[in-house]
C-alpha cells in the first residue's frame, strides 16, 4: 500500500490554454487531513480539479495510491474511490434531499451498501433525515454543504476533497462542517484534502498544511505555523 | 357554442401534438444544453422513412413504424457523435453548436429531397375513422395523437423517476458538471437523451404521416413549435413541456373562433412573447 491516497508529481493544469498551476507536488499522506490555503487566483481550486479530472491536466500526473489517475474522467475517478465537493453548494437544487443522497451513490450498485450508507449520512448529519423530502435549493447554505458532503460520503471513498466548505457560512454552520470533516477522517479513516481560507476554524482540524501562491507550493508544513500573522503575512 | 367546443377539441389535439414534439426535444435541451434545430428535419426524415418502407418496400405498417424509430435514433446519435459533440469539447460557446445545428437542418432537409423527391408523401390504405362526441367530431387518427402523448408521456415520466439512468437525465438536467462529481458518465447520458429524444420525434411525425403527409419542410413548424412548447412551459420540465404544447394547441384554436386562419402562426409568437416578458422561467421552469 503507497504512504500517499494523493501524489500529484510536476502537476501543471489551466484553462483555456492558460496554465494557472506550475508543475506543483502535492502529497495528501494516507488517513491525514491537509489543509491548502492560499490568495483567491493562487491556483488551489485548479489544482483539485485537475486531480479529480474536472480540468485536463497539461504537465505531470496524478497518482490515487499505485494507480495513476492523470486525466482520468471523474466518473472513472469516483469509481476508484475519490470524492470532491465543489465549492458553492455541490448539490442538486431541484432534487429532492433524498434524491441527492441517492445520487450520491450512483456508481454504488449495491442496494444494501447503499441503504447502509444512508444511515451513515443521517447519523453524521440528523438535520438531512428531517428533511430529507425538502428541495435541496430550499434549504440554507449550511444545510446544503451538509448535504453535499453526506453525497460525497454515499459512495464511500477513501479519498475526500473538499473545496471551500465554509464558503458563505455563518460560524456556526463552519463549526459543524469542521466537526463533521474530523468525524470522516476520525471514523473511517478517509484522506480528506481541504482546501480552505477560513484559517481560524480550519487550522485546529488539519493535521498538515501546504500554501500555494501564483500557481505554486511555498509552504509545505505544521498547520500552527500558519496561525503565526507575520509568517502568514511573509507568505502571502 | 358548437364551433367553440370543436376548436377545444382541435386545441386538444394539435397541443398533445405540441406538447409530444416539446418533451423529446426538451429533453435533448434540458438535458444536454443542445439547441437541437435538426430536431425538425430528423422528424420529417422518420416520416419519410416510415412512408417509404410501407408504400415502396411493402413492409406491414408497425414494421415501417419500427424502422422510422430506429432511423430517428440513428440520426439523433449521429448529429450528437459528429456535430454536436466535437464541437462541445473545442468551444464552451452555445452559439458555435446553435450555428451548427442550423446547418445539419440544412443537410438533412437537403438530403431528403434528393433521396425521396421534393413531392409530398401520403399514405393510403390506412384510413380513419369519424367519431361524435355531442356536437364535436374527431377523426381515429386524432385520438391517436392524445393517446401517444399519454403513452409516451407516461413512460417517459416513469423512466426519469424510477430509474437509475432516468435519475442521472435529471441529475444532469440540474447541473452537469455536479453529475459528473457524483460519478455519472454525462456523455453516455447525453447519448442516451439523444437516442430518446429522437425517438420520441418518430411517433409524432407518423402519426402527421397517417393524418395529413410529408414533406421535406414539414421539420420546420415541428421544431418551432417543440421549442416554443418548452420555452413556454419551462426548460427542464416534462410537465411544463407538455403543458406549454397544450398552452399553444388551445390558444392557436381559441384564437381562430374570432381571428383569421392567416394569423395561426402568429398566436404561437404572441404567446411566447408574453410569456418572455410575464414569466421568463416558463409555467414550470425551475429558477436558476
Amino acid at each position: 500500500m503507497s504512504d500517499f491516497a494523493i501524489e500529484a508529481r510536476g502537476l501543471s493544469a489551466g484553462y483555456a490554454g492558460k496554465t494557472v498551476v506550475h508543475s506543483v507536488d502535492l502529497k495528501l499522506k494516507t488517513g491525514e487531513i491537509l489543509l491548502m490555503v492560499g490568495h483567491n487566483g493562487a491556483g488551489k481550486t485548479t489544482s483539485v480539479r485537475a486531480i479529480c479530472g474536472l480540468l485536463p491536466v497539461t504537465g505531470g500526473s496524478v497518482h490515487k495510491g499505485a494507480r495513476d489517475i492523470t486525466n482520468a474522467t471523474p466518473a472513472s475517478n469516483v469509481g476508484a474511490g475519490l470524492a470532491f465537493v465543489p465549492q458553492g453548494h455541490g448539490v442538486f437544487g431541484s432534487l429532492t434531499v433524498m434524491q441527492n443522497i441517492v445520487l450520491g451513490a450512483f456508481v454504488e450498485r449495491d442496494a444494501a451498501k447503499q441503504e447502509e450508507r444512508i444511515e451513515t449520512v443521517f447519523e453524521l448529519f440528523p438535520i438531512l433525515k428531517e428533511r430529507q423530502k425538502q428541495i435541496a435549493g430550499t434549504m440554507s447554505g449550511g444545510q446544503q454543504q451538509m448535504l453535499a458532503i453526506g453525497m460525497a460520503m454515499m459512495h464511500g471513498p477513501d479519498v475526500l476533497i473538499l473545496d471551500e466548505p465554509s464558503i458563505g457560512l455563518a460560524p456556526k454552520f463552519v463549526e459543524r462542517v469542521m466537526q463533521s470533516i474530523t468525524a470522516i477522517n476520525a471514523r473511517f479513516g478517509t484522506s480528506i484534502l481541504m482546501v480552505e481560507q477560513n484559517l481560524k476554524y480550519a487550522i485546529p482540524v488539519a493535521q498538515r498544511a501546504v500554501v500555494m501562491k501564483t500557481g505554486s507550493i511555498i509552504f509545505d508544513g505544521d498547520p500552527n505555523e500558519l496561525t503565526d500573522k507575520v509568517k502568514l503575512m511573509e507568505l502571502f | 357554442m358548437d364551433l367553440l367546443l370543436q376548436l377545444m377539441m382541435n386545441g386538444l389535439v394539435n397541443g398533445s401534438h405540441y406538447a409530444l414534439l416539446g418533451i423529446g426535444f426538451g429533453l435533448i435541451f434540458a438535458t444536454t444544453k443542445l439547441v437541437h434545430f435538426a430536431y425538425g428535419p430528423i422528424y420529417a426524415a422518420t416520416a419519410y422513412v416510415c412512408w417509404y418502407s410501407f408504400m415502396q418496400l411493402g413492409l406491414p405498417f408497425w414494421a415501417a413504424f419500427g424502422l422510422c424509430v430506429i432511423a430517428a435514433i440513428v440520426l439523433g446519435l449521429l448529429s450528437y457523435l459528429i456535430v454536436y459533440r466535437p464541437l462541445q469539447s473545442r468551444s464552451d460557446s452555445g452559439l458555435v453548436t446553435l450555428i451548427a445545428s442550423l446547418g445539419l437542418y440544412t443537410v438533412i432537409e437537403n438530403l431528403l429531397g434528393v433521396i425521396f423527391g421534393t413531392g409530398v408523401k401520403s399514405v393510403q390504405g390506412i384510413d380513419s375513422d369519424v367519431f361524435f362526441l355531442g356536437p364535436v367530431f374527431v377523426t381515429s387518427f386524432q385520438l391517436m395523437q392524445i393517446a401517444a402523448l399519454i403513452l409516451v408521456g407516461g413512460a417517459l415520466a416513469l423512466f426519469l423517476r424510477f430509474t437509475r439512468y432516468g435519475q442521472a437525465i435529471m441529475a444532469m438536467t440540474d447541473n452537469a458538471e455536479m453529475a459528473q462529481i457524483v460519478g455519472i458518465d454525462t456523455r453516455f447520458v447525453a447519448l442516451l437523451v439523444f437516442a430518446i429524444g429522437s425517438a420520441i420525434a418518430a411517433v409524432p411525425a407518423v402519426l402527421i404521416l397517417l393524418k395529413d403527409s410529408a414533406g421535406t419542410h414539414m421539420g420546420f413548424s415541428a421544431v418551432f413549435l417543440a421549442f416554443l412548447s418548452v420555452v413556454v412551459g419551462g426548460i427542464g420540465s416534462l410537465r411544463g413541456a407538455v403543458a406549454g404544447g397544450f398552452l399553444i394547441g388551445f390558444v392557436e384554436s381559441a384564437g381562430l373562433w374570432q381571428i383569421s386562419t392567416d394569423w395561426q402562426s402568429s398566436i404561437a409568437f404572441i404567446i411566447l412573447f408574453l410569456m418572455l416578458m410575464l414569466r421568463p422561467d416558463g409555467l414550470f421552469g425551475v429558477k436558476r
